[in-house]
């Protein structure tokens, strides 16, 4: 590991003060921009967008074919295109398929969509491991795939960005499109995870 | 918003407008690509010196054109100063194997986006 990621939080946090407030005395950031941004990433912007584009495509086969075909002018017919999401690629998990969405130059991910990237999405291990052992690294995750599906690993490296259309879990048949938005995670869009129904509270011990 | 922005003090109204609008990486141009869906081609060895998305692991390794994603604006030349050299994007697949060897799972591949530059036929 390289020496500046021994660094603990509080250096950070002490550094990107010092940053900051030279940038704002020198004028080069308006600290009323920066509180904006924060706060859009905060209440406005999130993984929440993204589920409402998961569980239209369920409900609506047409909007699924559009989006799959055309992933950007589908994703701005419901208003959520925007930075780092100016060019989407929708690729869908099947039966016969599983996608995992990894950057392994640095942490490219569709902000509009998805909010800012995890943690762990930016990590060294991640963005190595996803690439040379993508079944390892999902087990993690807890997901095992079968030797009989295939895991596609997307590199977003260019200017490209990746979202994954989670399979529609069984049992759901009668939920409305509110209700499927409220499944979706995060992590099942970008394919560490799968969508779970929640367990019905009579089955609950 | 501009591809390459001035270092002024971004306004509130600014920073709304490019969280709304992004950045647009497509570029109009004529630029023919060297490659069409179903070619092979394999990744250059090159060691640039400067800013690039030609990822090391790839590099000499051999994938197949699967597609054409269109005209962008190259980073490697905007991240230099050296204008936007559009040119193809494609979506390029792998398999585990190729880039691996033989302890990577037959079943899988790994997709990479891959400009002109970065590619030579086989």
């Amino acid at each position: 590991m390289s020496s500046h990621s021994q660094h603990s939080e509080s250096d950070i946090a002490l550094r990107v003060k010092a940053i900051e407030s030279l940038l704002v005395e020198k004028g080069i950031i308006d600290p009323a921009t920066i509180d904006m941004i924060i706060d859009a990433y905060e209440h406005r912007i999130g993984p929440h967008n993204g589920a409402r584009i998961v569980a239209r495509a369920w409900v609506d086969p047409n909007f699924k074919q559009r989006l799959l075909t055309d992933g950007t002018s589908t994703i701005a017919e419901l208003g959520l295109a925007g930075f780092s999401s100016e060019h989407m690629i929708v690729v869908e998990n099947t039966p016969e398929v599983h996608n995992l969405i990894v950057c392994t130059l640095c942490s490219c991910y569709p902000w509009a969509i998805l909010g800012l990237p995890p943690t762990w999405y930016k990590s060294f291990a991640y963005r190595s491991r996803a690439v040379i052992d993508p079944r390892g690294v999902l087990r993690e995750f807890g997901l095992e795939i079968s030797n009989h599906v295939e895991v596609r690993v997307w590199d977003s490296n260019a200017d490209l960005r990746y979202l994954v259309l989670p399979e529609r879990p069984l049992g759901t048949e009668t939920m409305t499109e509110a209700a499927l938005t409220s499944l979706v995670t995060r992590n099942a869009m970008i394919g560490t995870a799968k969508v779970q129904v929640p367990t019905p509270p009579e089955l609950v011990a | 918003m501009e591809l390459e922005t001035s270092n002024e003090c971004m306004t509130v109204e600014q920073a709304k407008e490019l969280l709304r609008n992004g950045i647009n990486c497509q570029i109009d141009s004529n630029e023919p690509g060297q490659f069409k869906v179903g070619d092979q081609v394999r990744a250059k060895v090159i060691h640039v010196q400067n800013y690039t998305r030609l990822p090391r692991y790839i590099r000499g390794k051999v994938g197949m054109i699967v597609k054409d994603y269109g005209i962008y604006v190259f980073p490697d030349a905007v991240g230099m100063r050296l204008g936007t050299k559009p040119q193809h994007i494609y979506s390029v697949r792998f398999t585990a194997q190729e880039i691996w060897g033989s302890d990577a799972s037959a079943k899988d591949a790994l997709y990479i986006d891959l400009f002109d530059d970065y590619l030579e036929s086989v």
